[in-house]
């Protein structure tokens, strides 16, 4: 770098900045939708679906039973639950799931559902006729099992206290003993860290590469296409103090972004969901130094790789027709990483792209900090990122990024 | 008498296959307008961006005066590119001071500068306005302003009236004769002969990535042995002129073959067949 190179630095990553945040839409797309994105979800989402369980609780619905001989206590059962009941005689089928004649009337809703009941010997069978695209034959459905089910209950019961039976002993002959709570012996630091390892690094992963995409096209396919770039590459400085400020300035506002989103998940879980889902965990300094440093080494190579791609295109719709489907080499490797199990994991986890910094993620929001993954992983990441930059720094040193296609 | 500022040695300048430039030789000297003419696809612009540095010569040196190369020694040097390369979402301010940043020159004297010539140039309302809503015209005026802003030795201009109305094309010619009468050098390329008669001190004819000539207008008017500028051009250049080299489609062979694909081919029918019809 040649004197005055970190001014020139700080500069091009001002400048990109400032111009980023005056467009409002940016704004949006980086600051307030990572920001609301989760509390919207947890808030909204559920009162969406208490509404709809409501709507659901209040409706009456009808239902025909078909039974030669059937227990009174158990129709009175089905009113209680708002279920409106048209008792026919047991048709001539073979299995009580044969829908046969009635399956015109369950399909065009001229009924919610038909509970076949027929007694044989000492036993009951049934069969429920539903139709399980409709969402009131499905509420019907699960009223008519839950009933027969609580029915089922005291049947069992009774039989066993008159067969002379404890009837507890009989149907609970194992039981925990105190509070089950109280044998998981992991602090609740060590729970909420485990919880928060499965989706932190998958929303870090995910949200760092999607929300890098689009200053990323802006700053190089962007300026190359407005004709922008070639007066700044008439400017005295080099190719890579231009890559380094567009870097610098992309890993900032893409920081901010995921910070954002990830403060607004906490506080969703935290505040809104149920605050004794989750605490916050317990990290040891060495954990929250290095949970800094793989974030720092994923961004310097996701960065510089999504700036090396956009700069490569001559154009923003060829930047953006490569960078979106790119997103599938993050999205793969994190999912895959969320199913992989920490206990006992070979080191060479460690090594592969993308995978190594998501696990090393999960294993320090743990507070588990293994010296051989640790150096595998740094290792690993440091080669990784020196090959994105470099390819990075390849393609902002072409002479053809001065002309566009448009 | 006046010095060489700027060297030009040897320089061949490919794209793939193509020889953009062939073997140029220039000396730019202090306190002159070289005017750079030639058509579209000459290889104007492809030098301008040599002199500028943002190309590398696949053969040959391009040197400032001390020997260094162009490269090193950019803030000698103020470019106003074709497009003007403003950016919309800042003002006129912030772009040049934005430039003069990069090129180590404090606010205040950048700010000096720039006042100074934007008064020339009636731009100084419009300092503090975002460029997004700028005319042409008032974009080659900021460019010009942010090329001057940090007191460059050699200002490069590349179609600097191109697309002005007569009023600001005259305007940014009375500015750019006032530069070298305070002792600035410009290298002004054109494709208006014309303007370069009216403008510059010496004039350099590149035609298909040569210079064909090179001399004050009176010069080349006797060398050639043709009463005017015009009809010395027409015989300087009598061979086809070939198109842009440097903008030529790098697209791979599967994009070609897929855009390809989805194009229609030209209609057969000519005016007689209609006509018969």
């Amino acid at each position: 770098m040649s004197d005055g190179g970190g001014r020139r630095i700080r500069a091009i990553a001002k400048k990109e900045v400032v111009e980023f945040a005056r467009d409002w839409r940016t704004i949006i797309a980086i600051i307030v939708i990572p920001l609301l994105m989760f509390p919207l979800l947890f808030i909204l989402f559920p009162v969406l679906l208490e509404s709809e369980a409501a709507e659901l609780d209040a409706l009456e619905l009808s239902v025909i039973v078909q039974s030669d001989e059937f227990p009174s206590a158990l129709l009175e059962n089905f009113t209680s639950v708002s279920l409106t009941v048209s008792l026919e005689p047991l048709p001539n089928v073979t299995s009580l799931s044969e829908p046969n004649d009635d399956l015109e009337r369950v399909r065009n809703s001229s009924t919610d559902a038909v509970l076949r009941f027929d007694s044989r010997n000492d036993t009951w069978s049934y069969a429920i006729l539903h139709l399980s695209t409709s969402e009131r034959s499905n509420e019907a459905r699960f009223r008519l099992l839950s009933t027969l089910s609580e029915w089922e209950d005291s049947e069992v019961r009774e039989r066993i206290s008159d067969g002379g039976l404890d009837v507890n002993a009989t149907l609970d002959p194992l039981r925990w003993d105190g509070d089950i709570a109280q044998g998981d012996v992991a602090t609740s630091g060590e729970q909420a860290g485990m919880v928060l390892s499965l989706f932190i690094p998958l929303v870090l992963a995910i949200w760092t590469y999607s929300s890098a995409i689009q200053p990323s096209i802006d700053m190089t396919a962007g300026e190359r296409e407005r004709g922008t770039l070639e007066a700044l590459l008439c400017l005295p400085c080099t190719r890579i103090e231009l890559l380094m400020g567009k870097w610098l300035a992309v890993a900032t506002i893409t920081g901010i972004g995921v910070v954002l989103q990830i403060c607004g998940l906490l506080f969703a879980i935290g505040y809104l969901a149920s605050s004794s889902f989750i605490g916050l965990p317990k990290l040891s300094i060495v954990s929250v130094g290095l949970i800094v440093l793989s974030i720092l080494l994923f961004a310097v190579m996701v960065v510089a790789f999504e700036l090396a791609l956009a700069m490569r295109s001559h154009s923003v719709k060829e930047a953006g027709s490569i960078l979106a489907p790119a997103l599938m080499l993050i999205l793969f490797p994190a999912l895959f990483t969320q199913v992989i199990n920490l206990d006992g994991i070979e080191g060479f986890w460690f090594a592969i792209p993308v995978v190594n910094i998501l696990l090393a993620l999960r294993e320090l929001l743990m507070n588990r900090v293994i010296t051989e993954h640790v150096v595998i992983w740094v290792a690993s990441s440091l080669v990784y990122a020196t090959l994105a930059a470099y390819y990075a720094s390849r393609q902002f040193s072409r002479e053809d990024i001065v002309t566009s296609l448009s | 008498m006046s010095t060489t500022l700027l060297s030009i040695r040897g320089v061949t300048k490919s794209f793939a296959e193509v020889e953009a430039l062939k073997k140029i030789d220039l000396d730019i000297h202090s306190g002159e307008i070289v005017g750079l003419v030639g058509s579209n696809g000459a290889g104007k612009t492809t030098l301008l961006r040599l002199m500028a540095g943002v190309y590398k010569p696949s053969n040959g040196r391009v040197e400032l005066s001390n020997g260094k190369p162009v490269e090193e020694m950019r803030q000698e040097l103020g470019v106003v590119p074709e497009s003007t390369g403003l950016y919309s979402r800042l003002t006129a301010w912030e772009n040049i001071r934005y430039h003069s940043r990069m090129h180590g020159v404090n606010d205040a004297v950048a700010w000096a500068r720039t006042e100074k010539f934007a008064e020339h140039l009636d731009m100084k309302e419009n300092l503090s306005r975002h460029t997004k809503g700028f005319s042409r015209g008032m974009k080659q005026k900021t460019a010009l302003l942010r090329a001057l802003a940090h007191g460059p030795n050699i200002l490069l201009l590349d179609e600097p009236t191109a697309g002005l109305d007569i009023t600001s094309a005259r305007t940014v010619r009375a500015l750019v004769r006032q530069l070298r009468d305070e002792g600035g050098t410009v290298i002004y390329s054109t494709h208006q002969l014309a303007e370069a008669q009216q403008v510059c001190d010496r004039i350099v004819i590149i035609h298909n990535g040569e210079i064909r000539a090179d001399g004050s207008p009176s010069e080349l008017l006797s060398s050639t042995g043709t009463a005017s500028l015009e009809d010395a051009y027409v015989s300087l250049t009598l061979d086809q002129a070939r198109p842009r080299q440097e903008e030529a489609d790098k697209e791979s062979a599967l994009s070609s073959w897929w855009r390809r694909l989805f194009t229609p081919r030209t209609p057969a029918t000519t005016l007689e067949v209609l006509e018969n019809e």
